[in-house]
């Protein structure tokens, strides 16, 4: 099964509500991943089982070599959010 | 008006925060167009949030209580006033006579500024509500009024939004987030002490020629990062500092990590709750001002993974606590505790200010946490009041010194109306009122970025 890390600079506050839109999106999406929140400074790219990270804060570059990293602003502030979370569903189908 | 909403305010009080604060919500959430079920869902999650919040914070209680009183005796310092971090803070603040209703009120009053076009910030970000709720909860325990209270809370919106509108374009451009502002007081409210000196150290050129590598502290320190791991050296340190035995040393570490771990879990269970009616109230906003061009008022935690960001936020961590004894013979008591693992809102709204340098940004950290530290030492009777009365049942061993948050009490408007309402009623509000007026004219008359002398 794939990995989503929601990610933000606190594990509390905005990972929640990432955390909330995109497992009702995977729900009506169908497609079946393990969600998990962290906070950015608990995750590192020699632990991490993601395979999407998505955040609402900056992630170091070298997470960019081990899984795929998707700026998550979008679905906090509402704009750009169908798009945001397209790009998550292509992420998660198209990489065996 | 003043008697029916105090009557309002005492009533909900009266039920506690188990009852008053998810009823609110769950009204709040039909008027603004959350379906029923999920509104009482939402209620019924924040009051299962504020069991799960109590039960760690009586954790909280217990652990600090053991280093409390000890570490100052053993170790010769006066620091025995202890930080409970924003954690705690926030579940105390939302569980006052204020805090049950500011959600509400922040809104309506977020609603009447956008109309009038005083300000350009649609605050979504209503969790954060909670800061105003614990500069109210203080003004309510200095003026012993209620409604005074109430007053300091919203005009404390009101510094937030107009904060974030005036740093809207710098935060934009530097962070690269288009359309965000961030009314966000554990990072904007150090912005405005830091300014005088971000200009300064803008104008020196030498300061400018240290660089250093935000990435290389990063991993040099990441540890520090994490708040369990965090919590433990610092458990362990304080306890050994404050002559605890070995095994009791290693169980102070691991009661710290816990705490450390486990309230923000629980908050978060509190952000959960409030998630959908911030998504109803977004909706309803925005549904209404249609064309209108304005900003989303988000957390400053957006901010906070940036490099610098961090960088100086791990920084911050042991030079807190060097500063807290560095001001020790100034008046510092606080022990600077649980909020060491927040240095990245400090840091947030400041790196900017100096373009993203870790050492300028650390830098400006330090003065508002020096200027900071002393007052959460002077702001500890009033938050030693909150935890005392607010229903949240802190278990605070007879003898035991003071509480303090070292976060919230350093901001400039925790400290600002504190003192200013200690002065007579007319005179605090007329005066509060004509600094929110100069502040309204501070960011519709001057650039923020002008201010700084370019970069």
């Amino acid at each position: 099964m794939k990995t989503v890390y929601v990610v933000c600079a606190t594990g509390i506050a905005t990972s929640t509500m990432l955390r909330l839109k995109v497992e009702k999106f995977l729900e009506e999406q169908g497609i079946e991943a393990r969600v998990l929140q962290y906070r950015v400074t608990e995750i590192s790219p020699e632990r991490t089982q993601a395979d999407v990270i998505l955040a609402t804060t900056e992630i170091p570059p070298e997470f960019e070599k081990v899984a795929t990293v998707i700026n998550g602003i979008s679905l906090i502030t509402g704009i750009g959010q169908t798009e945001t979370l397209q790009n998550l569903a292509r992420a998660l189908r198209e990489n065996p | 008006m003043e008697g029916i909403l105090s009557s309002i305010g005492e009533f909900l009080n009266g039920l506690g925060p188990l009852i008053a604060l998810p009823v609110v919500i769950a009204i709040l959430g039909i008027i603004l167009g959350q379906k029923w079920d999920s509104a009482i869902r939402s209620g019924l999650m924040t009051a299962v949030a504020f069991v799960g919040i109590f039960l760690t914070v009586g954790l909280l209680g217990s652990t600090v209580s053991t280093i409390g009183q000890t570490f100052a005796q053993n170790t010769g310092t006066n620091l025995d006033v202890i930080d409970i971090g924003w954690p705690a803070a926030s579940a105390l603040a939302f569980a006052t006579p204020v805090g049950n209703l500011i959600i509400p009120l922040g809104i309506l009053l977020n609603v009447l500024l956008l109309l009038f076009g005083l300000t350009q910030t649609l605050d979504v970000d209503i969790w954060n509500f909670w800061h105003m709720a614990f500069v109210g909860a203080l003004v309510q325990f200095v003026t012993g009024s209620f409604i005074l209270g109430l007053f300091a809370a919203l005009l404390t919106l009101v510094v937030a939004l107009f904060l974030a509108d005036w740093s809207a374009p710098l935060i934009q451009r530097h962070f690269k987030m288009p359309g965000v502002s961030i009314p966000h007081l554990q990072s904007a409210g150090y912005m405005l002490l830091a300014l005088p000196f971000a200009w300064l150290f803008n104008k020196v050129a030498f300061l400018k020629n240290l660089k250093l590598n935000p990435d290389t502290i990063r991993k040099r320190l990441g540890l520090l990062g994490e708040p369990m791991v965090l919590g433990f050296i610092i458990g362990f340190l304080l306890g050994i500092l404050g002559g605890q035995s070995l095994k009791d040393a290693i169980l102070t570490a691991v009661n710290t990590a816990a705490v450390m771990l486990l309230i923000p879990r629980m908050v978060s269970i509190l952000v959960e709750a409030l998630t959908p009616v911030a998504e109803a109230a977004s909706n309803f906003m925005t549904s209404r001002f249609k064309g209108r061009e304005f900003y989303i008022g988000l957390d400053s935690a957006i901010l906070a993974g940036n490099s610098t960001v961090i960088a100086s936020g791990l920084l911050l961590v042991p030079l807190e606590i060097l500063l807290a004894l560095a001001l020790s013979p100034l008046g510092n008591r606080t022990l600077p505790f649980i909020d060491l693992a927040d240095g990245v809102f400090v840091a947030a709204m400041l790196a900017p200010l100096v373009a993203g340098d870790v050492i300028l940004t650390t830098l400006l950290g330090v003065i508002v946490m020096g200027v900071g530290l002393i007052f959460t030492t002077l702001l500890a009777p009033g938050v030693t009041q909150l935890v005392n009365t607010s229903s949240l049942g802190l278990d605070i061993p007879t003898g035991y010194a003071t509480y303090t948050v070292m976060s919230d009490a350093a901001i400039p408007t925790s400290y600002g109306l504190y003192y200013l309402f200690q002065t007579p009623a007319g005179v605090a509000v007329v005066v509060s009122l004509l600094l929110v007026v100069g502040l309204y004219f501070l960011k519709r008359r001057v650039k923020l970025e002008n201010v700084l002398g370019g970069e």
